[in-house]
Order: C-alpha cells, then structure tokens, then sequence
C-alpha cells in the first residue's frame, strides 16, 4: 500500500466526533460524601439505597487504584471529575418518542442508529442512556405483557426496590474493586431487567450509550436477573463524542441466572479512543460478571471492543450451578495509542460446568493489547471442562500483544485446555488475495474478519453487520 | 496473612563470621540490599503461588543455632555414590563448601574459585542477595573445548544437628565453538530441615552449544530456591532438560536471554510431585534480537496432597524480528487433594513474530485404562504405564547420554512410589 495511502486513512478523524448541544444539569466536579447524597437525592431514592451507596463510599476511600494491569496512564484525579449530568428536560421525561428533544433523535441520526426506525423494523427495545438518565423506553408495553421488567436503574429502585435490594451487589459486592467500590458510590444511571419464570424474552433487548456533557464520569449500573427457565438476550453498545480531556467511565454489570437460565449479553464498543497521539479518548474501567447461579444455567458475553483510549475490562462467569456453562468471545482491537488489558474469568464451582473463552486480540499503531484470563476450578468442581483460545494478531511494528492467562486447578476431574498464537497478517495470504485482484485493504480486511469470525458469529444479526463496519474503520489504514 | 520476616541482625553476624577474603565486600553490599528489599512474598506477582515462609523459618533458626555447616560421613558416602553412578568431571558443593576432589583434570576446562578473582556477580533480586551474602565461595569455569566426559556440577546437602541453610554459586562460560555437556545435580539428605539456594548463570559463548540436565532429587520436605541464567551469543544453542523429583517447597527459575541472533533455546522439565510437595517452575526468555527461537515443554504428573507451579513467559523485545518461541505446558492431575497452577504469558513488542502456547490440565485417559485392565492388567499397573508413557517422553528427551541410565532409574522409582495400591 502507498504511503500517501495509509497516510490518509490513518488520518482519518473519529466519524463519531460531536457534541451534542443540550444543557446538562450537573453537579460540580469533586467527590464527598455530600455529592453521594446529592445524587441519591436528585433520583429520589429510597433510604435503602443512599445507604447502600454511603457504605460503599466509605469503602473506596480506603482502596487502592489496581496497579497490576498491563497499561500506563496519567493518574485519574478523582476530584476533578463532575459525578452527575442529566438532560434538562428531566423533570418532564418524553412520554414516547415523539416527545424526545429532536436534538437528541439527531444525534443518535449522525450515528447511524435511527432509534423509531431500527426500534418498529428490528423489533428491538432501546432503552438510551444519554449521559445519565433514560430519556427513551420503547416497547416497554410489550414487555411487560409477558412480565419482563425493562426499564432504567433509577426506575427500578423507586418500583421494584425489593428486587433491586435482593439482587444488587449479589454478583458484584461493594468493595469488589476500586472502580466497582466507585460505581456503587456514584452511579447514575443504567439498565434493569427481569425476566420472569419460564418467559423467553420476545425481543433483543438493548441499550445504547452515550456519554456527553465534558468532565462527566459516566457510571453505569446494570443488573440483569433471569428467573428459572428464562431467556433474554442483552445488546449493549456505545459511541462518544470526541473530547480533549480523558473521560472516566466505570461501569457496573450484573447478571443473575438462575435454574435453567440463559442471558446472551452482546456489546459493541466504539468509544473515542483518543487521537493520534493519544490526547483525550476514554478510560473504561468496566467490571461484568454474570453469576450462573442455578443448575443449567448459561450466560454468554460476547464483545467487540474497538474504542477507549484504555480499557480494563473482564466480563467473567461464575458457574455456581451444576452443568452451568459459561462463554466468553471477545475481539478486541487496539489501534494508534489505544491500550487494552482485558479477558475474562471462568470460576468453576459446581459439578460438571463448562466454560469457553474465544479471545482474538488485534493491535497496530502504538497500541498494547493484552489478554488477562483466569480458569479456576474449584475443590468440589467435578467433571469442569474449560477450552481457551487466545490470539493475537499483530500488524506494524511498534505495537505490542500480550497473553497471561492463568489456570488454578484443584480437581483431577477437570479438562483443561488453553491455546494462544501470535503472529502478523502473512505475506503469502495478502499476495494471494492482491493476484486476485483484491486491494491491499480490502485483502487486509477479509483476513481479520477471517480471524475474528468465531467471535462475530456469536453476535445477534444487526450487532455482526455493525461490528464487521467498525472493526474495518478502526483498522483501515493500518497495514503498510 | 503476615509473612515472618528474616533475622537481619542474626544474619549480619552470620555473614561477619565468614572469612575474611576477596569477597567480603560483596557480602556486605548484598547484606545490605536484602535488608532494603526484604524477601518476596506472595503479593509480589512472581511469587503469588509460592509462600517463602517455611524457608525464611529454618534460615531464622540456622542463624539462632549460630549458622554452622559440618561436613560428614554420611556426606561424603552420598557424594561417592552420586559421582560413580554418573561418570563426569564433578565440581561439588557441599553443605556450601566448595570442593574439588571429583574434577580430575580436564585439559579443556579450567576453574577457578570466586575468592581468588575480582570478577563482581550478579545480584539482582532478593535470593541472589541471600545467596552472595552467605556465600562460602563460588566456582567459575571456563569451558574451551570438548571434553571425553560431561562438566558435573553437584549440590549437595546433609543435615544433622538442626536446620541448615547453603549457597551455592557457579559462573560457567562456554567459549565459542565448544560443544559442552554439563549435569546439574541437586541432592540433600538427613534429619533436620533444610534450606538450599543456588544461583548459576552460564554464558553460551558464539556458535557453542550446551547440552544441560537438571536433576533436582532433595530429601522431602527439603527447600530449595534455584536460579539457572543462561545468556546466549550469536548461533548459540541451548538444549536443556530438567527433572524435579525429590523435595518439599522447590522453586527453579530459568531466566533465558537471547542476546544476538541465531540463538537457539530448547528447554524441558518433568516434575513429579507427590504429598507435602510444592514444586514451582518459572521460565523467563527475553527474546531481545531476532531472528531467534525458543522452545519449552513442561510436564507435571501431580498425585497426594501437592501443589505445583508452571508459569513459562517470553518476552520479544521491540526490533526482535524473526522470533519463533514456543511454550508448552501438560499436566497429569491424580489426585483429589492435587492442585496445578498454570501461567503461560507471552510480552510481544514485534510483529514479525511467531508465538504459541499450549497448557492442558487432565487426568488419565478412562478408555485407556480400560483397555489395559479388559487385557488383565490391574489398576496401578494401568496407572502405572500410562503415567509412564506419560513421563517418558520427556526422559528420552535428555540430552546427555551420559546421565539418561541415572534419570529413567530416578523416574522410574519416583513413578513408583507416586502410584501406590492405596490411592486407587
């Protein structure tokens, strides 16, 4: 490929790059007890969950950021970050769609996602989480014919507080981590949904996140809960404006199958990852975990990161259940000054659990990828069975792939299998594809969405198409 | 839980009680960066699976018994038995004493002891300080040509009279061109705790290539830290084999480092582990230039009440094109009470580069032992057979002819008493 070419393309701004101009109601910038109050204030909440948040911001002052990472940043100034921003017009929310503030419908127009249209066509719930409050349910009434709950995480604990105290910080307690400490402290908003006894979910549902206003950390909180012989399958997937400053996110995630269940969480992110040179771009501390908490439960994450100028992220499964599965496919692309430390955790506990982990991990420019996974097979774990597999594909010379899994086997029973593989895109595979005729980038991008197909294959329908887009924008140009 | 911490003040007066030579000034800078550093403990990321805290408690109570090291009868019958059963040209350091009556005089190669040259060695870690704080002496050795019989380095130890500890330190350099064999042989014996920590470093000069086998075959519960650094010229190669039997709480470190291209590293291990043993294998290769390849394959068979530790990393250094590394991890779990430990991490910061590795954690195969015990052979001897073909690959793998008869026996008699009636 010339080099005028790659010049060009590499060159290309974020598509995604705007600020959407609505006036935030926010807080000022700065972490206290007072501002926990004051959120827990603004959403009405009851004294249950301003408690609950208090004890877990006594919990963080006294943690310590992780270290251990693969990654290297500025250090994140806590103070300095304003923990709320809503919408103006929350005080009136839109009753449909057609009420939603315009501004709002256009932004999600410049991204591609025509939220009425994609809603009626695909059949597809968004709850849409701008900045930190939901401002569009849609389907809602659908829904709730069949008894699943899906609606915002501030509606949940004013309606169903019962549901949210039982399941709340039952898969990700407090004092987890840093950022989950933090999360529970400051969370503004998210998704929640139940999905009832023996109800298969009618439609996708899915969430879409923005994150807006300068200086705001975004704190999502989701909680996802399938009841006995249930099904529901979750997409998740974000853009963001592009920014100067780094921006902090630090979301929750937790998901509770029990007996029989099964929750497919799917996500696409496409977050600024911060320009050339690395300036500005979003820090995602992100903690998933999913607790197969019945026996023949399932829960599946599948990933495509592509944004975030850092991710630390690793949706994991804890197969409490007997022959619970749990499955893990990510693709994750780090590209320019991006790093990635993300992976996922197995923790097989009852009999017979199964577990499979497909991560490929793709870096060019300056970017670090790396992938941290843990398989731990418990005492009374019999009969575990684990696949991994792990590559990597590296393209220019100055990035970096990285693998550190670990395996902690305590039964003889247990089936352990873990495979990696390193290398660049071949010569031989990009002559034979330009003797065809082929150019050079479209060859480049046929061989990685050869390599990442196991994992784009787990996604819903629409989530693939998108994906397959993002990974050959985030890319382009990045071979020489 | 707090670690106990070693007695600085005890082992300052340990160290004065050393002779006065060459070597006290390295004593005391090393003395003085363990006592800033501490020793590791399981929060640091390389030690988080194994607890020194039984080693720094017999080093507390060898220091408060006044730090002796005897030599004995039953030493030296050891000794006798070990070198005859192996026929090499064998530097032996015993209970930490260096001693040379096994060399013969070899016209190839030429040895030296640390206090008779000014040749400063490498502390960088907190065992290493350890071991040059405490340390008697140490051997370098220069190999310039093929000698008839294999280089045997023996540590050997025996306790009686309360716990000991010993150093053992060996500087080996292989000039460029030579073919070298070299046996590393670590044995102890006797009735007290022990604790051993060795550090060897060997320099693979220019085209030379390094035959090396690694026997580790300690009295159980005896500790061992071991560290082998290998730096490797242009077109060097190494082929190594390593085979953990005996012992109680066993940490080998193999650090590789490819410094100039060409070089080749192949290394192996075979750890058997049975009750109370805890044995930890870490492999490090710094792949800094290209085109280089490195290859590892360890096997574990893991039955009783044990813990073992296989972390393999390779690091490619920006620039290191042309890179081939390989790692290898298979484990043979046994038992209910068994746990393994597995880490294998690749660092890539080059792009022309080909890296795998493979881990696989099982136990035997149940259609296997079923087609031996449907043809009348009983249980332990199905165990026994397929834990057998299990290791013996990896014997056959042992690259110095001179040693293989020693290592299938050891494998064979350690196999042996791993499988018993009991278990099955």
């Amino acid at each position: 490929m010339s080099s005028e070419n790659i010049e060009s393309i590499v060159n290309r701004r974020y598509e995604h790059g705007f600020v959407t101009d609505i006036e935030s109601e926010g807080l000022p910038p700065g972490l206290n007890e007072g501002v926990v109050r004051a959120i827990s204030a603004l959403k009405k909440e009851p004294e249950f969950m301003l408690e609950w948040r208090l004890q877990a911001y006594r919990q963080w002052l006294e943690m310590r950021e992780p270290e251990w990472a693969h990654l290297h940043y500025p250090p994140v100034k806590f103070n300095e970050i304003s923990y709320y921003s809503a919408p103006k017009s929350d005080e009136d929310r839109p009753k449909s769609l057609d009420e939603v503030d315009p501004k709002l419908l256009e932004t999600y127009d410049k991204l591609g996602i025509p939220l009425h249209e994609r809603a009626r066509l695909a059949g597809v719930a968004v709850d849409a989480v701008f900045d930190s409050v939901s401002v569009a349910t849609t389907f809602k009434e659908k829904l709730s014919d069949v008894g699943v709950i899906f609606c915002s995480f501030s509606e949940a604990v004013l309606e169903h507080p019962e549901l949210v105290k039982k399941y709340l910080g039952s898969v990700v307690p407090r004092r987890d981590n840093f950022y989950a400490a933090l999360n529970s402290a400051v969370f503004s908003d998210g998704s929640f949904v139940y999905i009832p006894k023996g109800v298969r979910c009618p439609m996708e549902l899915s969430t879409y996140f923005r994150i807006n206003a300068a200086n705001t950390g975004q704190f999502e909180r989701t909680l996802i809960i399938a009841d006995v012989d249930s099904h529901v399958s979750y997409l998740e997937g974000c853009t963001a404006p592009m920014r100067d400053e780094n921006q902090l996110h630090a979301a929750v995630v937790e998901l509770v199958a029990l007996d029989g269940a099964e929750i497919k969480y799917s996500t696409v992110q496409n977050w600024y990852p911060g320009d050339e040179n690395g300036v500005g771009g979003i820090y995602n501390f992100v903690t998933k975990r999913g607790d197969c908490r019945g026996d023949n439960s399932k829960i599946s994450w599948t990933q495509v990161e592509t944004g975030s100028a850092i991710t630390w992220k690793y949706p994991s499964c804890l197969l409490r259940g007997d022959n619970s599965v749990g499955e893990f496919y990510s693709v994750a692309v780090a590209n320019n000054m991006q790093q990635a430390d993300t992976g996922t955790k197995m923790i097989h506990i009852g009999a017979n659990t199964s577990s499979t982990i497909v991560s490929k991990g793709i870096s060019a420019g300056k970017a670090q990828n790396a992938y941290r996974g843990l398989v731990k097979v418990m005492p009374q774990a019999h009969g575990a069975r684990n696949h991994t597999q792990c590559d990597s594909l590296l393209i220019g010379k100055e990035c970096g792939a990285h693998t550190f899994p670990y395996m902690e086997i305590k039964n003889p029973s247990a089936r352990i299998e873990h495979e990696a593989t390193t290398s660049k895109i071949s010569a031989d595979q990009l002559f034979y594809c330009r003797q065809r005729g082929i150019s050079e980038e479209d060859a480049v991008n046929m061989i990685v969405n050869g390599f990442c197909k196991e994992v784009f294959k787990e996604l819903p329908m629409e989530f693939a198409v998108e994906a397959q887009a993002l990974l050959n924008v985030s890319l382009e140009g990045a071979v020489g | 839980m707090k670690q106990s911490a070693l007695s600085i003040d005890d082992l300052r007066e340990a160290v004065m009680r050393l002779p006065d030579d060459s070597l006290t000034a390295t004593r005391e800078a090393a003395l003085a960066s363990l006592d800033e550093q501490g020793f590791p403990s399981i929060r640091d990321e390389d030690w988080k699976y194994t607890d020194l805290s039984s080693a720094i408690d017999v080093s507390n109570r060898w220091l408060a018994q006044g730090a002796k090291t005897e030599s004995t009868d039953a030493l030296r019958k050891s000794i006798k038995a070990i070198t005859a059963s192996i026929d090499a040209h064998w530097l032996i350091v015993a209970n930490g004493i260096v001693d040379l009556t096994c060399f013969g005089e070899p016209a190839d190669i030429e040895v030296e002891k640390f206090s008779d040259s000014a040749t400063p060695f490498v502390m960088d870690r907190p065992l290493a300080d350890l071991n040059a704080a405490l340390l008697h002496d140490g051997l370098r050795v220069q190999v310039h040509g093929a000698t008839e019989k294999p280089l045997g380095v023996l540590l050997i130890d025996e306790t009686s009279g309360g716990a000991g500890v010993t150093q053992a330190n060996v500087d080996i350099e292989v000039a460029p061109g030579c073919d070298a064999e070299i046996i590393e042989y670590q044995v102890s014996s006797g009735s007290e705790d022990h604790y051993a920590n060795s550090v060897i470093a060997l320099q693979i000069d220019q085209a030379a290539h390094v035959s090396y086998v690694r026997i580790q075959n300690r009295r159980a519960g005896h500790i061992q830290t071991a560290r082998l650094s290998v730096a490797l010229s242009a077109d060097a190669r190494l082929n190594m084999a390593s085979y953990d039997l005996g012992g109680g709480l066993v940490r080998n470190d193999v650090d590789i480092d490819i410094n100039e291209a060409g070089a080749d590293a192949t290394f192996n291990g075979l750890f058997l582990a049975g009750d109370g043993q805890h044995i930890d294998n870490h492999t490090r290769v710094e792949h800094r230039v290209g085109p280089a390849s490195s290859s590892q394959e360890y096997r574990g068979i893991l039955n009783g009440r044990c813990r073992c530790v296989w972390n393999g990393k390779a690091i490619v250094h920006k620039g290191a094109d042309g890179t081939d590394a390989n790692q290898a991890n298979h484990n043979l779990l046994l038992s209910d009470h068994a746990e393994i430990d597995a880490k294998p991490e690749l660092e890539i910061y080059a792009d022309d580069v080909k890296c795998s590795h493979g881990t696989t954690v099982g136990q035997l195969d149940e259609t296997a032992l079923f087609y031996l015990r449907s043809r009348g052979i009983n249980k332990r001897q199905a165990t026994q057979i397929l834990t057998h073909a299990f290791a013996a690959d990896l014997v056959a793998r042992a690259p110095v002819a001179t040693a293989k008869d020693a290592i299938t026996a050891l494998v064979e008699k350690r196999l042996g008493e791993l499988i018993k009636e009991e278990d099955l």
